[in-house]
């Protein structure tokens, strides 16, 4: 597939890194040289440098023949000025980076389709929410919503009091053959495991169990952990993220959040304040000991650090989490450090590029793919598939079907009701099918579905 | 009138004779309200006709002169504005009495001055009744021709028409006053824009301020012991949010449970800022009863209502309906600010006495014809004072103060908190001054506070059933400066006699 991504900064880098790993040809545009360089040194991409809102430059980057046109720059304008121009000039799907929820309303005068948009993004609102759905599920480090939310797969971090700790998955699963669940992949010091049965599970896993949402907080007790409820929340870091997760826990309508937020510019801070008015917001700096102590951190249920500073997140987060946080949640783009952050006990770890190509995936996979979500941390990806008529997957019982290396089946959407797949499972054509695999077996397992 | 920015730069930044001419048309103006009362002679035939006739002819002379010599060809500056506003309630106290003064009811010019201005200002403390330090015995309330009655009245309810406008319409473009709070809630006006908005501002807020007069006067009529004359007086008096009355004895002297609880009613929404009642005749009734500053000075009310009422039925063995009646009704009149009086409150319980001491330094809501410090300026005192108490405990926070959901600026905090400080300062100061003739400390503070606060009886020598007639007439041109102050939110007077305020 042809590929034009617009912008090189964060989001558009780590995009046409993962869509070229993917095999798709990525042409990158951008102003900047500098950012362009960064790209072409460490990626087998077309980079052009030029003006979004240029017809030239975007002709030079030949986005008439362009399947997807992807403008992720950080101004909403230019990305709707780019997708328009790209639209006209022929580019077959226009997705764009918009920060602004006016246009998402239905009644908006200027909705995308008139900008000749098809897609709008917008990775800060998605990490958000990620993070207010971490907050409801306590014990977890992960929580991926499937099939429409009645499916959950969420990740545990297995403490070393765990009574799982040494047991094989088959163990476990004769353990409580009451409720229905499947470990579809465990992180293991930097590796992802796709496991079978007989795989031992040990000190500090990642794993990954798919269940019905109702029967999560069982799993999660089968874990040795507790799903307490959260009620106080210190959000650090006030600007774009913080401020989003503040007002999504304030208009949370099952209950009222205590929130605390540092920001340390004092205009934005006081900007806040007279928005929101639910929440208290402290102006300074998020990383000092002194306000957090005198703050009552310890107090806290829950530590946010959504700085612009990833390193000053990791480091409050510690913080928080020496002094008994029970959950933190760090905002951590540079890959290398996500794995780091759950190797040292952060509870869970945010990446907002990661929420733009989880948007952006499903849009570029081919066949009747539902939705893509990457994992974080781990190397495995979540895809929700639709089984064609007479597809290769339709003729056999989950068992007998010859999976490829690093796959499993998880759960099944069938006329409306969610199962968790057994070996006994038999797959009928349009049923949905939830399914992790590594990124190397994505096109295999897709065939299968064709 | 119109204040705007700089049209002729070659200007001073003060010009006297724009302001004389300005202040000319008012008082020219003044001369047709004049005729009014001259009119109300004419049916009660009491011969007094003609120093209405002659004092409106002077209004007209000297008004017209003035108006037509120096009509300004410029619009206002803001510090004319300030000028005008404050020179206005002078100059027309002092063109009102001279009917008193001409037909000789009044031999003292400073007590002709003290009465009307007692009524321009919706204060409604009299002079009438009582022995001056003079020793001239002013005539009773009752014994005064009718159309000076009227007269009384009339410079009541034009003053509460005055101050509504000046309110809502004049006293936020000096930045000055309770109203220029709920700027945010309605676009700012700008100078260009000005004056087509003052002006259907004041139609709408008259009209109003007319109807529920006539709706008053209709059920006050309607009892046997009001003749019609009595009711529109007594109409005038309460939506003035005044005092004024026909009886010596006040409205006691009806002894109506309805026209008690008729007039208790007109108090309460002549208290309540009339951009909501606008507001609520538009329809937008959740506007009305989500208004913060309604709900409090109602609180307030029912607070004063259950204290006062309660302890007059236990302790001074009232029976639980009058108890009920007096007590809302004296609540109701000194919350509002208007002074009519039912009952002696001196000779009350300690406790129903003295909390209604306390709501002397209440006042309406921003907006009302009521005076004193209002609802408003307390309810972002309380808050800004418990945001000061939770930064104690929380150094590094950011507390906005809010009335509802809205956030108030720190500049309108720190207005509040010095006109409050000034408030108290000039009460203190005024209540001083009138110690030193002699008066003991309760009827000192209860001059002081009735003056300033707009609200018209006090304590002590100058209760519900005295008269300010022997206050020496030093003393009277104090409470006439308090008066004032307090009408006008003490900073559109008190700016004048800032150095700053005339440096070129």
């Amino acid at each position: 597939m042809k590929i034009v991504i617009i912008g090189a900064g964060e989001i558009g880098y780590d995009l046409a890194s993962v869509l070229s790993s993917e095999k798709h040809d990525v042409t990158v545009l951008d102003r900047e040289k500098e950012s362009l360089s960064r790209v072409s040194d460490s990626l087998d991409v077309l980079t052009i440098e030029g003006n979004a809102t240029s017809v030239k430059d975007l002709v030079k980057a030949d986005v008439g023949e362009a399947d997807i046109l992807i403008s992720v720059t950080s101004i909403d304008e230019v990305n709707m000025i780019a997708g328009m121009i790209g639209k006209r000039l022929g580019a077959k799907m226009v997705i764009a980076r918009i920060r602004s929820d006016e246009f998402s309303d239905e009644k908006a005068p200027l909705t995308p389709s008139d900008l000749g948009i098809d897609v709008m993004i917008h990775p800060e609102l998605s990490a958000a929410h990620e993070i207010a759905q971490l907050l409801k599920r306590s014990a977890a480090s992960d929580v991926i919503n499937l099939a429409e939310d009645r499916m959950q797969l969420i990740g545990i971090r297995l403490e070393r009091n765990s009574p799982l700790i040494g047991k094989s998955l088959n163990e476990y699963a004769s353990m409580h053959s009451d409720i229905k669940f499947r470990v579809v992949a465990i992180g293991r010091r930097g590796r992802t495991i796709i496991p079978n049965g007989s795989i031992k599970l040990q000190n500090y896993d990642q794993v990954f169990v798919l269940a019905k949402t109702e029967d999560i907080p069982a799993i999660i007790e089968t874990t040795g952990k507790k799903e307490t409820e959260l009620n106080t929340v210190m959000i650090a870091g006030g600007s774009d993220m913080g401020a989003m997760i503040a007002r999504i826990l304030c208009s949370d309508p099952t209950k009222k959040w205590s929130i605390k937020l540092i920001e340390p510019d004092y205009d934005t801070a006081e900007e806040l304040a007279i928005e929101l008015k639910d929440v208290m917001v402290l102006n300074g700096n998020p990383t000092d000991p002194d306000l957090l102590a005198t703050e009552g951190i310890s107090d806290m249920d829950a530590f946010i650090a959504v700085t612009d500073d990833e390193e000053s997140n990791i480091i409050s987060c510690l913080m928080a989490k020496h002094l008994e946080v029970k959950k933190t949640v760090a905002l951590v783009s540079k890959p290398d450090f996500i794995p780091l952050a759950q190797t040292i006990g952060l509870d869970a770890v945010i990446n907002k590029k990661v929420a733009a190509s989880n948007e952006i995936h499903r849009y570029v996979r081919r066949g009747r793919v539902i939705s893509v979500t990457e994992l974080r941390g781990i190397k495995a990806e979540v895809i929700e598939l639709q089984a064609n008529e007479g597809s290769k997957v339709t003729q056999k019982p989950i068992k007998k079907l010859k999976l490829p290396e690093g796959c499993v089946i998880g759960g099944v959407l069938c006329d409306g009701s969610v199962e968790i797949a057994t070996g006994e499972t038999e797959v009928k054509p349009n049923d949905r099918v939830m399914i992790f695999c590594l990124p190397a077996a994505i096109d295999k397992i897709t065939k299968l579905f064709q | 009138m119109s204040i705007a920015g700089a049209t002729n730069l070659n200007r001073a930044k003060i010009d006297f004779l724009v302001v004389l001419g300005v202040l000319g048309a008012f008082v020219f103006f003044m001369g047709f309200a004049l005729l009014l009362p001259a009119g109300i002679d004419l049916i009660y035939g009491e011969d007094t006709w003609h120093s209405f006739l002659f004092s409106a002819a002077i209004a007209f002379a000297v008004g017209g002169a003035l108006w037509y010599s120096f009509r300004p060809k410029d619009e206002l500056r803001i510090r004319e504005g300030f000028l005008v506003v404050s020179l206005t309630w002078l100059s027309l106290s002092l063109v009102g009495a001279l009917p008193f003064v001409i037909s000789g009811i009044l031999p003292s010019f400073t007590d002709a001055v003290f009465e009307t201005m007692s009524g321009l200002s919706t204060t409604g403390s009299t002079i009438l009744g009582g022995t001056t330090s003079d020793g001239f015995a002013n005539p009773q309330i009752e014994d005064i021709p009718k159309s000076f009655l009227f007269w009384r009245s009339l410079a009541h309810w034009l003053g509460g028409m005055g101050i509504i406008v000046l309110s809502l319409a004049i006293l936020p473009l000096l930045g000055i006053g309770g109203m220029q709070l709920f700027q945010a809630e309605s676009p700012g006006p700008t100078a260009d824009k000005l004056t087509p908005r003052v002006q259907e501002t004041a139609k709408l807020l008259w009209g109003i301020y007319v109807a529920f007069t006539f709706a008053e006067f209709i059920l006050l009529w309607l009892h046997p012991a009001m003749d019609w004359f009595e009711a529109i007086n007594h109409a005038f008096a309460t939506m003035a949010t005044g005092g004024f009355s026909t009886k010596n004895a006040s409205i006691q002297a009806f002894n109506s449970a309805y026209i008690d609880w008729v007039i208790i009613i007109f108090m309460y929404l002549a208290g309540v800022n009339f951009a909501m009642h606008f507001r609520l005749i538009q329809g937008d009734r959740k506007a009305f009863f989500a208004n913060r500053e309604i709900r409090f000075y109602t609180l307030v009310i029912f607070i004063g209502i259950f204290i006062i009422s309660g302890s007059l039925w236990v302790i001074d063995n009232y029976n639980i309906l009058d108890a009920l009646r007096y007590g809302a009704f004296q609540v109701l009149a000194i919350v509002t600010t208007t002074g009519f009086g039912t009952d002696n409150y001196e000779i009350w319980n300690t406790v129903g006495a003295f909390f209604l001491f306390l709501l002397f330094f209440t006042g309406g809501c921003a907006g009302s014809t009521g005076g004193g410090i209002k609802m408003i300026r307390w309810m972002i005192l309380i808050r800004n004072t418990g945001r000061e108490i939770k930064q104690i405990i929380h150094p590094k926070a950011i507390l906005p103060v809010r009335i509802g959901d809205q956030a108030i600026n720190q500049n309108i905090q720190r207005t509040v908190l010095s006109f409050f400080i000034l408030y108290i300062f000039i009460f203190a100061l005024g209540a001083f001054c009138i110690s030193l003739f002699g008066y003991d400390i309760m009827s000192s503070i209860g001059a002081s506070i009735a003056a300033i606060g707009n609200i018209g009886p006090g304590w002590g020598d100058f209760g519900p059933t005295d008269s300010f007639a022997g206050l020496p007439y030093l003393g009277k041109w104090i409470l006439i400066m308090l008066m004032m102050v307090g009408r006008l939110e003490i900073f559109t007077v008190l700016i004048i006699f800032s150095p700053a305020f005339w440096k070129q």
